[in-house]
Formats: C-alpha cells, structure tokens, sequence
C-alpha cells in the first residue's frame, strides 16, 4: 500500500516535470519554425513606396509609411492590398528583399478580392508558393508578414488560422495581427508557403478601407493566394476585374437567412437574359444544393464578371438548368413613368383614383383623364396606389402596358406606352383638397379608454423623448389624421436654424399641399456631427407616430452648409426618405443604385452666383448618369442665400409629386 | 526479497528518474518556469497622477538586490517619492536616483536588501539571436490589474521586428529614438511603461515603452527599448557616475526650428506649385546653366528620394534641402516614365557665409 503510494506520488512529480521540459522543448521547436517558415517567404516579400495622394479616405486617415506586396511571377509582377493605393499615389515604388529599387506601375485592380497588381521591370525576381487551397485547416499555425519596419528582415506576428471561406467564400481569417503594418504582405503557413495576401476586408463593408477598423483585433483576412494564381492573367491584361452580378432581388429583403426565392428580376441583366423570373427558386448553383441566400452567396461571391454560374431553378412543378454569364456592371435600374398623381383617399372603390395627369405625359397621350379610375395593369388586379407604384416599377422605360379604367362609369383598356420620369417641374398643380376635421366624426372610442390626446397642430418646439436634442415643428392648422401628409425634413444650415424664415416661407405650402414640417436642431447649432442621424431618424419614427404621414412623401429639405448631413440622411436611409431637396448645395457621398425598393428623387435650387452652382451641376449630371431622377433650377442674380418664391413654391409642387406614378 | 529492500530499489530508481528530468530540464526552460522566476523582479509602481487622462501608476524591474528600479521617465515621477509594491505585497518609498530623458528612463531606489533581481552584467551576450519570431514574454502592470501581493499580468508573443524609433519628420513623437523591438502582442497599455520583456527562458530583452502611436500607419506601436541601450546609463545611475548629457538629438528633433539653408531653386529646380498637402515633387522647370541641368535633371522627373529619405510631398522635399550645409553632397532619385535615375548635387557656398 506504502509502496503504491509512493510510486504514485513520483510518477505524478515525474509526470509533471517532464510535460514541462517537453514544453520548452516544443516551444523552442516552434519558435525554429516560425522563422524558418518566415525566412522561406522572406524573398517574395517587397516593400511599397508611394508618393504623393490623399490623406484621408471617408473616416479612414490614410498613413504615408511603407506597405508590403508580394511576388507572383519571375517577371515582376506583385499583388498587394489595394488598401495600399487608396490614396491615388502619383508614383510607386517597390524594393526588393535584396535592397533593389523599382518604379512601379499599376497594372490593374480585382474589386473583388480588393487586390492590385503591380509591375516592376525585374527578371528572376523569386514568385511566392502557396499553399493549396484544400489544405488549409483551422487551428493550424499561420504567420502574417510585412515589410514595413524594417527593410531587411520582414515583420512577424503569430497565429492561427481562425476560420476559412469567410467573406462569402473569399478569405482565409486568421487571429495574428493584420494592420497597415503587413496589408499586401503574407499570410504564411508553418512549412513557408503563402496561405494568402494579407488585406482589409470587412463582412459588412465593401470598400477598399472597410475592416481597417479591426487592426490588431484578432480578426484579420488574407485573400488565398492559389485564388489569385487564378486570375492572375485576366489582371495582368490589364482590366480591372468587377464582383460578378446576377441582377436579382430576393423575396426576403436584405436577410441571407431565407430561400432564394427570386423577386425582381433587373432589365437587361444576366438574370433577366437568362430568362429567371419573378417567384422562381434556385435550389442549385455551380452542382451544390442551395436552400439558403446565404449559400448562394457563398458560390457566387468568389465570381467575377465575367465568369459564369450555373444555376438550378424550380419554376412551380418544372425544374430547370440555366447557364448565366455573370456581369461586372449592371445597367442602372430607371424609375418607369406613366404621368399621374394617385388620389390620397382611403376609397372602399376597386383601384387608383386619378388625380392630376402631367401634362405630355404617356397617360395623358392615351387619353386618361382627372377622376379616371384604373382597375387593372397587364390584367392585374389594382388593388391600392402601393400596388400599383410596385407594378409599374417592374417594368422599363419603353415597355408597352395595358391599363384597365373606369372612365365616368365605363370600363376602358387603355395602351401606354411607359417613359421615364421627367425632369422638369410641373408649373401648375391644384392641391389636394384635405376636408377639415369635424369634431363629432371622432371615432368612438370603447367605454374606459381615454380619448387620445389630439395631436399639436401650428407651429411648436419640444424636446424628442430619449435623445437630447429639441426640434420645432409646424403643422398645418387644418390637420386632419384620416388624409395622409407629406413629411418634410428640414436640416438647418450650420450657425442658424432658420426657424423663422422657414415658418415664415412654408406655412402656406405646408398648408395647402399637406405638408408638416419638422426641424430637428444639431446639439450644436454650429454644425452638425454624422451621429446625429439616429436622433432625426428617431424624430421621424415620433411624427410617423404622431401624424398620418404618407411614405412616398418624406423627403430632407436642407440649404448651405447643411447639405452634407442631409446627403447623409438621405443616403444612408433610403428606406425612410424619398426625396432629397437642397437648396444652395450639392450632393455629397455614396447613393448607392438606384433601386426599386428605394425610390427616390431629387431636387436642387441653386443662384447662379453662388459659388456651389458649378458642384450642384455636375452632381445633377452624375444622378442623371445612374438613372435617378433628378432636377435643377438655377436662380438668376441669387448667391449662397437661401431661396424665396417662386422657388419656395416650385420646391412644394416637387413634394407634392413625390408620390407621381 | 523482503519488501523493504524492494520498496528501496523502487524509491531509489524513482529519485534518479526525477534527478535526469530536473537536469534535462534546464536546457529547455519552459515559459511557465521563466514566468515564475521573472515575476518577483517587476514592481509596480504609483505615483503621481491621476487626472482624467494621466494614469498614476507604472511598473519597473530591480536591477541590483539593494533595491534600484529601472522605470520609465514619465509624470508619474513629478512627486517627491513614489510607493513601490514588491510582487510579494512589500511595500516602500522610492526616490529618483537619477533619470536620462532621452532615453525615456529612470533609476529609482527603495530602502531593502536580498531582492530578487536582473543581473544587467549577464544580459547583452545572450541576446543576438533574438529577432522576429522570437517568442517573447512581457511583464508589466497595464491598467493597474495587480494590487498588493499579485505578481503583475504576463503576456506572451513574439518579436515582431526590430527597427528604430527615428525622429524624423515626427513618424514616432518619442524622446527616445534608438532601435526598438516591436512586439507581436498588445504589450504597451496605460501603466505597462517600465515593465520588462524577457525571453521564453527570462533572459532580459529591455524595457516596455510608452503607448505610442505611429504616425506612418496610424496604428498603436507596440515597442521595447533594448536593455543593451539602457545599460550604460543604469550603471553609471547605480554607481553614482551619472551626469546628464546634452540631448544630441536636439538639433534634429523637429520641433527646433532652425533657417532653412537651401531651397529646391539652389540647384536649379523649380517644382510645381505646392498646392496640395501631398503634392508629388514633380520637376517644373530647370534653370539655365544650372546644377541641374549639366546632371541631366529634366522637366517633368518626379524627386523620388533625397538621400536616403523618400520625398512623398514638396514639403519634404523642403525639409530635407533645409537641412543641407554647404558642400554637402546630395543624391537625388527622380523617377523618368518607369526607369529611376540617381544623380549627385552638391549644396553650393552662399554669399552670406
């Protein structure tokens, strides 16, 4: 028993001792292995010089130190991040691992991959060998490097792989430390071989600086470096190689968590070509079983345009196989115009009651008239304006549709032929009459329940329950909750709100067009910081809450200096705002597509001695270009200040379209 | 055979089983021993400070067993004294001995005896193989975790690359301005300034720096001082030797503003006009019978370099002429379509010198 005891007792003291020997052992092998691994690498890395550029992209300040690339054939041609050339540097420069010095040029850039090739005139420069694909396991040792600090030796920083195929199927994730310091640099497994170039990328952002933001955070991507073998020789032909596109919607919005179940179908895309239509499902891409949109991205986010996917389709009891070739560009989507304005009524009649036809217009042409009624759209059921907004937006300019209309009690079919909707203002529009409340129509209420306090009408401040920030508001006097308003969101210039000249010019717009009017005030009337967004957007959910409030017809109105963070809104929340009117302002930032789901339009006021006007006009010129509707009237003798009538009038006349089918 | 004599012969082939493992064991020295055997020779520190965004704690290492402490020079040490906790909870008064600001270092003294401690003696010959990839361990008391009688946090990582914390154009806003190691780990956190880095096996690699940002990347720099640049001074402090030295850097550091001697139009060139905060140094114009042009400089070459310092903007390019003396002789690289070209100028004597 003694005996057992002891023998235990060693055997337990020896157990201990010699996992920790071996532990120093093992540690003293890996640290051999790291930098054997690195030393391996260590030729086909390169440091890159740039010259000149911007200093700062979006948010992201841009560093002016040296990046890292990595060599990929014997002739010198060298893949990095194209984080590293955001800043549209004047010249490049490449140095070799053997202190050589090369002007470089840019061949091309993958936007998929967010990867740029370079070209240095070199000859038996040593390419970089990756590791397969397929061998990549999770866990396994993985080894980032740069050469930035330090030109002879490279810079290291140990890790594991985290994760593979992220980013739909594009990168390698791995926890050793990614930042400016090795992007463009190497990803390098424990036998020396290139896993991949390390780069930014982010799940959420798709821009060249997305993901900058998780430096050193253990969450860090580099792109398979056997992927850009592959493509290596369509980038050094010298095109920029573009994310391929399908040009399809899904019936479940933005979620990836849901079946692919095809909603709109883009004109002229390769879906459309095709033939894919609305409501059919892909169960299959490229052989692999597709029940999600996730898996789908999956397949198709490692395409270019330009590459091609199969896909299997399940159209009612019929399955089908379709072979698409993948596009880098869509052609941009164009809001189809039949030239009405719907009736704003809660109608129990069948179909859209017509209240102003624009002049010249296909309807006017086809002969449909004020107090029309259509029914039907292709033999389609209308059942309400929604519908039948959502039914002309799925055609194309150009497309030729039959309209069903009640006309003074007759039915008529009635053929128009669809344009697009047009720039100009129309310079006579008659309000919509809204009856004035009566006070005995007031819906009765159930015994116990207190009536519901009516709701502010003229013109008051108050203070926007759970931000702090206070707004103004005017409401039309004559409001009345069963008819819908237009919303109208003005973002005062900084240093001024405004509020009585806004007051002062709107009151009798708001009025007879319907229009309430909201000022949220910047914390610091000075300016406004891009934070405060969620506070508008929350005092628009408040008077969404408060007020009837029509959704085609909420729009930001802002002047001068205000411009920036009205863009901002509008860009960021295409699903509340409508339209964008800037007075004295041009557009600023990203709007995106132009879009079904999101329409909206666009309005500038500009005096043609304000310095803007030159801005204002080219923004117009590019929202043309992409297909958004977009207006502009120049203001003679008028500088920075803000406009008066008949802008101000012609400024309600848009609002009170925005809803125009 | 009686028990006895078996449970003998067991113990005794156990005991030289044991023996054999604790010998081998030396060679290969795992993290966790090293762990053990460095932690009793950090301090933490605390001291002066404490405002909203100046911490009023640091960590240091005993370099002597008589109480002398190698910190870094910072607010901390503004008061007379500062407190002093041993790993063990032992707590004492530090004074400054001495402190070298251009190296960003402080000797401290607390009253004790028999401390565990760095033997600097030992250090400098052991360490040349250390370079990136080597695994290291840092030691310091970042954001104040340990408190009375806890030993301060360990973190463990490896070198990440060694380079210099040059002063030029204020890539690094440090006084120190040496060669550095940085640290693949997130070692330089409020408070963990005076820590140490070791090796896996303890050997001391030098002294955690400030938080630091770099300003070519616009990342946090994770850096340490070596021990070997220190050592002079920490001896000369202990010994009682020390006198301050002039800062040679002060001449270069860029907040001294010093005439600048010479302008691009010196040797005959006359860049494009400097509009931009970035503008290339793009060639406009040669002068006539100049410098420039019997080089072969042309109009449109884009300045590249200026010695060794890569020209990213004509404001560089300002700053690197400014700081020529006569008969300097200076090499230019100018990028022509896709081919660099290297010449040779010299800074000419000026009429008023």
């Amino acid at each position: 028993m003694i005996v057992r005891m002891v023998v235990a007792g060693v055997l337990l003291c020896l157990g201990s001792l010699s996992v920790l020997a071996a532990d120093g052992k093992l540690e003293a092998e890996e640290e051999q292995a790291f930098k054997q691994a690195a030393a391996l690498v260590d030729p086909s890395l390169v440091r890159i010089e740039t010259v000149g550029g911007l200093e700062q992209v979006g948010e992201v300040l841009l560093g002016t130190g040296p990046t890292s690339g990595v060599i990929v054939s014997e002739d010198g041609y060298i893949i990095s991040s194209s984080f590293n050339f955001v800043s549209k540097p004047a010249s490049i420069l490449v140095t070799l691992a053997d202190g050589r010095r090369f002007a470089a040029k840019q061949i091309a850039n993958d936007k998929l991959r967010l990867l740029t090739l370079l070209k240095i005139d070199a000859a038996g420069v040593p390419p970089a060998r990756p590791a397969p694909r397929g061998d990549v396991r999770v866990g396994q040792w993985a080894i980032a490097m740069g050469r930035t600090f330090d030109l002879t030796t490279p810079s290291i920083s140990v890790g594991i792989v985290s994760a593979v195929n992220r980013i739909w199927g594009k990168a390698i994730q791995t926890d050793a430390k990614t930042s400016p310091v090795n992007y463009g640099g190497a990803l390098v497994d424990i036998e020396g071989r290139v896993l991949g170039v390390i780069a930014p990328l982010s799940p959420a952002g798709n821009g060249e600086t997305a993901g900058v933001e998780w430096y050193d955070g253990g969450i860090g991507f580099a792109i398979p470096l056997e992927d850009v073998y592959a493509s290596l020789d369509r980038l050094k032909s010298g095109t920029d190689l573009l994310p391929g596109l399908l040009g399809i919607s899904f019936a479940g919005g933005p979620s990836t968590n849901v079946p692919v179940i095809v909603d709109r179908v883009r004109y002229n895309s390769p879906a459309q070509q095709a033939g894919l239509k609305t409501n059919d499902r892909i169960v299959e891409a490229d052989g692999e079983k597709i029940a999600r949109v996730a898996q789908l991205k999956h397949v198709l986010g490692r395409k270019y345009g330009g590459d091609s996917v199969t896909l299997g389709v399940q159209r009612g009891d019929q399955s089908l196989s379709m072979e698409l070739a993948l596009v880098g560009e869509l052609i941009p989507y164009e809001i189809p115009y039949l030239g009405i304005l719907p009736k704003r009524e809660a109608s129990t009649e069948p179909g859209v009651g017509v209240r102003f036809v624009f002049p010249d217009s296909p309807a006017e042409k086809a002969g449909l008239g004020r107090g029309d009624r259509v029914v039907k759209y292709n033999g389609a059921d209308v059942a309400d304006t929604r519908a039948l907004t959502d039914l002309v937006g799925r055609g194309r300019p150009g497309d030729t549709v039959k309209l069903t209309c009640l006309q003074a009690g007759k039915q008529a079919v009635l053929e128009i032929t669809l344009t697009t909707l047009p720039e100009t203002i129309v310079g006579e529009l008659s309000a919509e009459i809204i009856e004035k409340p009566v006070a005995d129509q007031a819906v009765e209420k159930p015994a116990g329940e207190k009536p519901a306090e009516p709701a502010k009408t003229g013109r008051f401040t108050d203070d926007l329950a759970g931000h702090d920030h206070s707004y103004w508001a005017y409401v039309p006097e004559g409001y009345n909750p069963a008819a819908a308003y237009g919303l109208m969101v003005w973002i005062h210039p900084g240093g001024d709100t405004m509020e009585a000249t806004m007051i002062k010019q709107w009151a009798t717009i708001c009025e007879r067009r319907g229009i309430i009017l909201v000022g949220p005030k910047a914390d610091q009337v000075a300016r406004w910081v891009p934070g405060e967004a969620k506070f508008v957007e929350g005092l628009v959910a408040h008077m969404r809450e408060k007020y009837t409030i029509d959704p085609q017809r909420i729009f930001v109105h802002s002047h001068g200096s205000g411009g920036p963070m009205a863009c901002l809104l509008a860009t960021r929340h295409r699903e509340i705002f409508r339209g964008l009117m800037l007075a004295g302002a041009p557009l600023q930032g990203q709007v995106g597509d132009n879009e079904p789901e999101f329409r909206q339009q666009f309005f500038f006021v500009c005096g043609e001695d304000d310095k803007a006007l030159a801005t204002v006009k080219k923004t117009v010129e590019f929202l043309r270009k992409v297909k958004f509707p977009a207006s502009l009237t120049t203001v003679k003798g008028l500088g920075a200040k803000y406009s008066a009538n008949p802008e101000i009038d012609e400024i309600g006349r848009w609002a009170d379209c925005l809803d125009r089918i | 055979m009686g028990t006895e004599s078996m449970k003998q012969r067991l113990l005794q082939t156990c005991l030289f089983i044991l023996t054999i493992c604790v010998g081998s064991n030396a060679h290969a020295q795992s993290g966790v021993e090293s762990i053990a055997a460095v932690s009793p020779k950090v301090v933490k520190i605390f001291g002066a400070g404490g405002g909203q965004k100046l911490h009023a704690y640091g960590s240091g290492f005993l370099v002597s067993p008589n109480g002398h402490i190698v910190t870094v020079w910072s607010h901390i040490l503004d008061g007379d004294t500062v407190n002093v906790v041993l790993h063990d909870g032992r707590r004492y008064q530090g004074k400054v001995l001495g402190a070298e600001p251009p190296l960003d270092m402080a000797v401290l003294k607390i009253e004790a005896e028999n401390l565990p401690y760095f033997d600097l003696a030992e250090t400098p010959s052991t360490v040349g193989s250390v370079g990136p990839g080597t695994r290291v361990l840092a030691f310091s008391n970042a954001f104040k975790v340990a408190t009375g009688d806890e030993p301060v946090t360990v973190m463990h990582g490896v070198i990440s690359a060694k380079t210099s914390l040059a002063a030029r154009r204020g890539s690094f806003e440090s006084p120190y301005t040496g060669p550095v190691y940085v640290v693949d780990a997130i070692t330089n956190n409020s408070g963990a300034a005076g820590g140490v880095l070791t090796t896996r096996d303890g050997r001391l690699l030098g002294m955690l720096g400030k938080e630091l940002r770099n300003t070519q990347t616009n990342t946090w720099l994770n850096y340490v001082m070596p021990i070997s640049e220190l050592k002079e001074t920490i001896d000369q402090i202990v010994s009682g030797n020390f006198s301050k030295r002039r800062n040679p850097d002060d001449e270069d550091s860029p907040g001294k503003m010093r005439p600048r001697r010479y302008d691009a139009v010196d040797f005959g060139i006359v860049t494009i006009p400097d509009v931009l905060n970035r503008t290339p140094a793009y060639i406009d114009r040669i002068l006539p019978g100049s410098q420039a042009e019997k080089v072969g400089l042309l109009p449109n070459d884009l300045i590249l370099f200026a010695g060794d310092n890569l020209v990213q903007s004509c404001k560089l390019l300002r700053e690197d002429l400014g700081r020529l003396e006569a008969n300097d002789v200076l090499k230019l690289v100018v990028r022509r379509g896709d081919t660099l070209i290297s010449v040779e100028v010299v800074a000419p004597r000026k009429g008023d010198e």
